[in-house]
């Protein structure tokens, strides 16, 4: 007798309709669901690569750990050579005033040297003897 | 990570969604956060097949899935909220809306009686009532022991007859 006052509360209660689903939340939630599966695929996408360069590179790290440090070091080298050229632009820089008059003297006192040679030699007078063609010799300076 | 199509989700939509509506609507008591619900759902369906992989029973899993997202949920919530929450039950029905006034009467009491009962109790009636599941099935869903699912089936019912007692004589004695 409970039993079928039970089953009949019950079926009173299972006969009850329930609320339908809203019609446009099915577009929303296949569109939204959708935007995350194409995310989600780019992402794996992006971690296939990743894993792919890590198949790559993982086979020997020491050697490519050493290529990249031979890198590194002529890298450092092709900087440390660049950086002392304007130390040596800075080490020649202008001579004091005390140098350039020493330059300058010299300078002169060679232009003298120099000059008094050809000066002698311009003022030397040439003598000439006139002699048959075939004797003829190149006048010997002293 | 193999990903269903949207043609399978859709599926997946069809087949199960307006149950699951109707689940997650019970249990939370408002539309705005079973649509959050839902969509989470179908969202993590589509971002990872391997969910399905291997599932005998897709309406019982995806029970699991709503039971669980819709018990974190409460749990978020603070006490605040649950007071909104025993609000939202005086006025948020499972039950589809009737034009016959005793169907009505009778719907609105049946709906303020689920809202009182413990979450527990409300997952399985629901399930036992309106989704037609056994107690093994229902069991499988919420991860618990059959013998628990029909404890809790019995304090349920018998709860909410004893709210709908007046009523129901009624409407017995109208038929």
């Amino acid at each position: 007798m409970m039993n079928d006052e039970t089953e009949q509360f019950e079926h009173r209660l299972s006969r009850q309709p329930l609320r339908q689903v809203p019609p446009e939340w099915r577009a929303e939630i296949l569109v939204a669901a959708d935007v995350n599966r194409r995310n989600v695929r780019a992402f794996t996408s992006a971690a296939t690569i990743r894993s792919r360069v890590r198949e790559i590179f993982w086979p020997a790290p020491a050697a490519w750990a050493g290529l990249a440090a031979v890198w590194i070091f002529i890298l450092a080298v092709n900087f440390s050579l660049r950086d002392s050229s304007p130390r040596l632009a800075e080490k020649s820089a202008p001579p004091s005033p005390e140098v350039m008059v020493e330059l300058r003297q010299q300078q002169r006192l060679f232009a003298e040297l120099v000059g008094s040679r050809e000066a002698r030699e311009a003022d030397r007078p040439r003598i000439f003897t006139p002699r048959p063609r075939g004797e003829r010799t190149e006048i010997a300076t002293v | 990570m193999k990903m269903p199509g949207s043609n399978e989700i859709e599926r997946l939509y069809d087949a199960h969604a307006p149950a699951l509506f109707a689940f997650l609507l019970n249990l939370t008591r408002a539309e705005a956060d079973t649509r959050d619900l839902l969509q989470e759902i179908f969202v993590k369906l589509a971002r990872d097949a391997t969910l399905l992989a291997g599932v005998r029973e897709e309406r019982a899993f995806l029970i699991r899935l709503a039971h669980n997202a819709a018990i974190d949920l409460m749990r978020r919530r603070g006490t605040r909220e649950r007071t909104k929450e025993k609000f939202a039950a005086e006025i948020i029905s499972p039950f589809a809306p009737t034009s016959d006034p005793d169907e009505k009467v009778f719907r609105d009491e049946l709906s303020a009686a689920l809202g009182e009962l413990p979450t527990e109790q409300r997952a399985v009636v629901h399930l036992k009532l309106w989704s037609g599941l056994t107690f093994e099935e229902i069991a499988a869903a919420l991860d618990i022991p059959p013998n628990t699912a029909a404890s809790r089936y019995r304090y349920g019912l018998d709860k909410l007859r004893d709210k709908l007692r007046p009523l129901y004589e009624e409407m017995k004695k109208a038929e």
